[in-house]
């Protein structure tokens, strides 16, 4: 008599009947494939449409194709600019939010003081109060220290919400690290900077890693404060995306346009991530309040 | 009648081979221990009885009932586990009543059956704390008292008392064995601990990457080994090769042709100090009951063991003279096998 | 010898950066705001304590409408993203073939900006959008999506991106949970649905009640897509906010619907914590 052997390696999973493992993939591949496929494709061919043909209803698929808008977002200032500012302010607000989380973490992860839970609690408070209240709240302040429409207003502002979850993540991270490591290190004569160089960071580096994808992709997707505190003049690709879908007339092939252009750095630093980061490192910096 | 036959049953993880093809009888209430050093495949096979591995062929029969298709919430079987995987979001009481309520047994049969399991392990005044409130010891004899709370065909326990102290793994190891006498429950129990497996079993399977190497009771596992995995890995001993047929190292006759192995205890050895004496004392370890000594007797290096507070304290450097107290115990060269064993 | 400062002092010092960055660029905010709720050192306002501005809020048809929008958008997104978020969750946790891969790609709309998730939207499901044109050969119509009374609309496009995110934490939560356990109960008896509702299911909630929490404020405050997708009537009470900021500068009526929203906010964290309370003294609140 035959005994269906498992399908994966893995013998820390549950087993199930392995015949139930083809429909889930059968549901989970058609749900992807309409919820993310779709409307990416989509995208893509409004991205495409030839502007003197134009694309309407009941038309499925454009008439003709042109390169014409792309060419135009490749020339154009405006969009040009907003994509290097955004990466320059991705890269500010990552490494601003890093310098400013790792001793925190470390703080909250090994240390034992009396205001912990206070602290805790207040560094996820920005994540309490919803973020337009934040930035608006911020932009008083701001107008006042000259700060409103600056560059370096806006990498402040995206900083107050991106603290948390950084914060959060390498006190996780931290936290995993034996305090036995630390006093062996101690005992063989390293003093707390010696301890950070060799032991906090390099152990550290996986929270490093997810806090810092997780912070550049937050900025460069931030939409509600740099808009409230940048625009006009600060313009990030979200802010220009905007003005393209808001506006009285709303353009679809410049928008999947940009929209792509604000997609691609992402997807590339998304799959970099993936094979870089583990699941239960970010899911643990946020699963817990 | 809870019986388990196992026939032909194999399991492999990829390239890794961590059964080999084995066949296994169980009798019905027998103290079972399998005993070898980690990733033997022990847990593997425990964990195929339960249903929680599926094994890549053979067959499982417990209590008659063939198991293949079943997963394990309907084998019936107990399984106590090294973590005790305890509930945590439930009380004591919950926890050792949760099997019951999956059987559908009435609230007041289940109160009366918890309450008795508890009293068996002597926790019945701890049934509404959690498990973070108690200790290692209590823990796992709240993972005891729910494992037998449900009548199992046969009882599964993976290395239980490895997370525990040794004072108190010695007095639950007692508790344990008492327990499974009084409930004839028919037991299986995973151990790379060979002292633990002696104290336990009725009869002793050794592992070895993914076979069985030997088995027998603790009795005459000990104290005839076929193998010398088996006598290496139970207690203490000296392999000595013979090179010179019927003669031991050091002159003394033994019952052996040359290219034999033999096997001598330490506690066989016995020490006198002697002046013409063929043997020196190298070095000792005094361990409270025993007093280890390693001896060289002509090249070759002894252990010997003494016991008892009038044994004397043989410095380094002493001439002793060497008696044996057993005859050297041959072991064989045959390689390993697939047994069929029955008790 | 190395000098040993006292103990407290290090942890303040450390505390320090994130901490007073935070005092100063979110806390005096705050501070501000419900001070300017109440007519004090706000711009536009020149006398004392007044609750003029609590008056306006909720005496004007538009606004009280507007807030219960925005506690519309709050609630039922975040409802519906569970619904799906928790079944994938547990389906995920299972294993079979291309695990991996959708493992990854499930993520995707993480780093996706709400604004492009209601751009993909508009253009499936407003009028004359993909969804319709495919669907107009077989005679059926597509009910108004964007700008509909329900902001359907805005209830996908968030939820688009609210899965992925809760899917993410409520599976950290359930991988989270000891194999052993769940092995434990399976031998005592439970089938799979018993596991998942007496097992996995509670000790998963501090996840799940996280990813809710969180996707619920996250809709609370929403802007740019209620105002792409949503009705022309009611607003949710965040557009009425940048409208008087930066139309009508109307400070003291801007402080006072912030501090609403984030009172509210403040509020369900609150019951969250409240609720979770029993369960976290049950097993420590963490289990390893």
């Amino acid at each position: 008599m035959t005994i269906a052997a498992e399908t994966a390696p893995d013998p820390r999973r549950e087993p199930f009947q392995p015949s139930d493992g083809r429909w889930i993939t059968l549901g989970l591949g058609a749900a992807l494939l309409i919820a993310l496929g779709l409307p990416l494709v989509v995208a893509l061919l409004w991205s495409f449409m030839d502007p003197a043909t134009g694309w309407f209803a009941p038309d499925i698929l454009p008439p003709s194709y042109a390169m014409d808008h792309w060419q135009w977002a490749a020339g154009n200032d405006s969009i040009v600019k907003a994509l290097g500012l955004s990466l320059f302010i991705g890269v500010c607000v990552t490494v601003l939010t890093g310098i400013l989380a790792l001793p925190t973490a470390y703080a909250l992860a090994k240390l034992p003081f009396r205001m912990k839970r206070a602290v805790e609690l207040f560094v996820l408070a920005p994540l309490i109060v919803p973020g337009i209240i934040v930035a608006i709240g911020i932009g008083t302040i701001f107008f006042r220290l000259d700060l409103v429409f600056t560059i370096p207003g806006v990498i402040l502002v995206q900083t107050v919400g991106t603290l948390p979850f950084m914060v959060r993540v390498l006190a996780a991270t931290i936290e995993a690290i034996p305090n036995d490591l630390i006093n062996a290190a101690r005992t063989l004569g390293a003093g707390p900077l010696m301890v950070a160089r060799h032991l906090l960071i390099p152990l550290a580096w996986p929270g490093f890693i997810a806090g810092g994808l997780l912070t550049f992709v937050a900025s460069f997707e931030e939409f509600e404060k740099t808009f409230i505190i940048g625009s006009p003049f600060v313009q990030t690709l979200p802010v220009i995306l905007w003005t393209y879908l808001g506006g009285r007339v709303m353009i679809f092939p410049t928008a999947a346009v940009v929209t792509f252009i604000l997609l691609a750095p992402m997807l590339v630093i998304f799959f970099l991530a993936e094979r870089v980061l583990r699941d239960d490192v970010m899911a643990s910096g946020m699963g817990k309040l | 009648m809870s019986t388990i036959e196992i026939n032909d049953v194999a399991k492999t993880f990829g390239d890794v081979t961590a059964v080999a093809p084995l066949d296994l009888k169980v009798g019905d209430g027998e103290f079972l221990t399998l005993l070898g050093p980690s990733g033997c495949g022990k847990t593997t096979l425990m964990r195929m009885i339960a249903g929680i591995t599926l094994p890549d062929r053979g067959s499982i029969k417990i209590a008659g009932r063939d198991v293949a298709a079943l997963p394990p919430e309907r084998r019936n079987v107990g399984l106590v586990f090294q973590s005790y995987a305890l509930f945590p979001h439930m009380t004591v009481g919950a926890n050792v009543g949760f099997g019951l309520k999956m059987r559908r047994v009435s609230k007041a049969e289940t109160t009366e059956r918890v309450r008795a399991a508890l009293a068996l392990v002597d926790l019945e005044p701890l049934a509404a704390r959690f498990p973070r409130e108690l200790s290692g010891g209590q823990q796992q004899r709240v993972a005891l008292a729910r494992a037998i709370v449900i009548e199992p065909d046969v009882l599964l326990l993976d290395e239980p008392l490895s997370n525990l102290d040794a004072k108190l793994r010695e007095h639950l190891r007692e508790d344990l064995r008492v327990l499974q006498q009084r409930l004839r429950v028919t037991a299986i129990y995973v151990t790379h601990d060979q002292a633990e497996a002696m104290a336990l079993a009725d009869r002793i399977i050794v592992m070895r990457a993914g076979k069985v190497v030997e088995e027998g009771a603790p009795v005459a596992l000990y104290r005839a080994p076929r193998t010398r995995f088996a006598a290496e890995f139970l207690g203490q001993t000296n392999v000595i090769e013979i090179t010179t047929s019927g003669t031991l190292p050091w002159g003394d006759a033994v019952r052996a042709p040359a290219g034999a192995v033999v096997s001598i205890r330490p506690e066989d050895v016995i020490l006198r100090p002697d002046e013409q004496g063929a043997g020196r004392v190298l070095g000792l370890s005094f361990q409270g009951a025993t007093v280890e000594y390693r001896v060289d007797l002509g090249g070759t290096e002894v252990r010997a063991r003494d016991t008892g507070t009038g044994a004397p304290i043989l410095p380094e450097g002493t001439t002793v003279a060497v008696r044996l107290n057993a005859e050297p115990h041959r072991l064989s060269d045959a390689p390993v096998r697939r047994l069929v064993s029955v008790p | 010898m190395i000098r040993r400062l006292p103990h407290g002092l290090v942890a303040t010092l450390l505390v320090l950066p994130a901490g007073g960055y935070l005092a100063l660029f979110f806390g005096l905010p705050l501070v501000l705001a419900l001070l300017g709720s109440f007519g004090i050192y706000t711009r536009g306002d020149d006398g004392g304590f007044t609750l003029r501005h609590y008056a306006d809020l909720f005496g004007t048809q538009a606004y009280r409408d507007g807030l219960m929008f925005s506690s519309y958008l709050a609630i039922v997104p975040t409802v519906v993203s569970l619904a799906i978020s928790l079944p994938l969750a547990v389906a995920l946790g299972q294993t079979f073939p291309g695990r991996r891969l959708f493992n990854a790609l499930y993520k995707v709309p993480l780093v996706v900006p709400g604004i492009v998730a209601a751009f993909i939207v508009m253009t499936l499901f407003d009028r004359g959008g993909m969804a319709a044109r495919v669907l107009a050969p077989f005679g059926l119509d597509l009910p108004k999506l964007v700008r509909d009374d329900w902001a359907i609309g805005v209830v996908i496009a968030t939820a688009w991106k609210a899965v992925p995110f809760m899917t993410l934490i409520i599976g950290g939560s359930l991988g989270s949970i000891p194999k052993d356990v769940l092995s434990a109960a399976r031998t005592l008896g439970a089938g799979p649905w018993a596991v998942f509702l007496r097992i996995k299911l509670p000790l998963a909630l501090p996840g799940i009640t996280a990813a809710f929490l969180l996707t619920f404020i996250g809709g609370m405050g929403s802007f740019a897509v209620p105002n792409l997708l949503g009705p022309v009537y009611p607003l949710p009470l965040s557009v009425h906010m940048y409208v008087n900021a930066f139309e009508r500068n109307n400070w003291g009526l801007v402080a006072a619907m912030g501090t609403v929203l984030s009172l509210i906010s403040v509020a369900v964290l609150l019951l969250y914590y409240r609720a979770t309370r029993s369960l976290r003294s049950a097993y420590g609140g963490e289990h390893r």
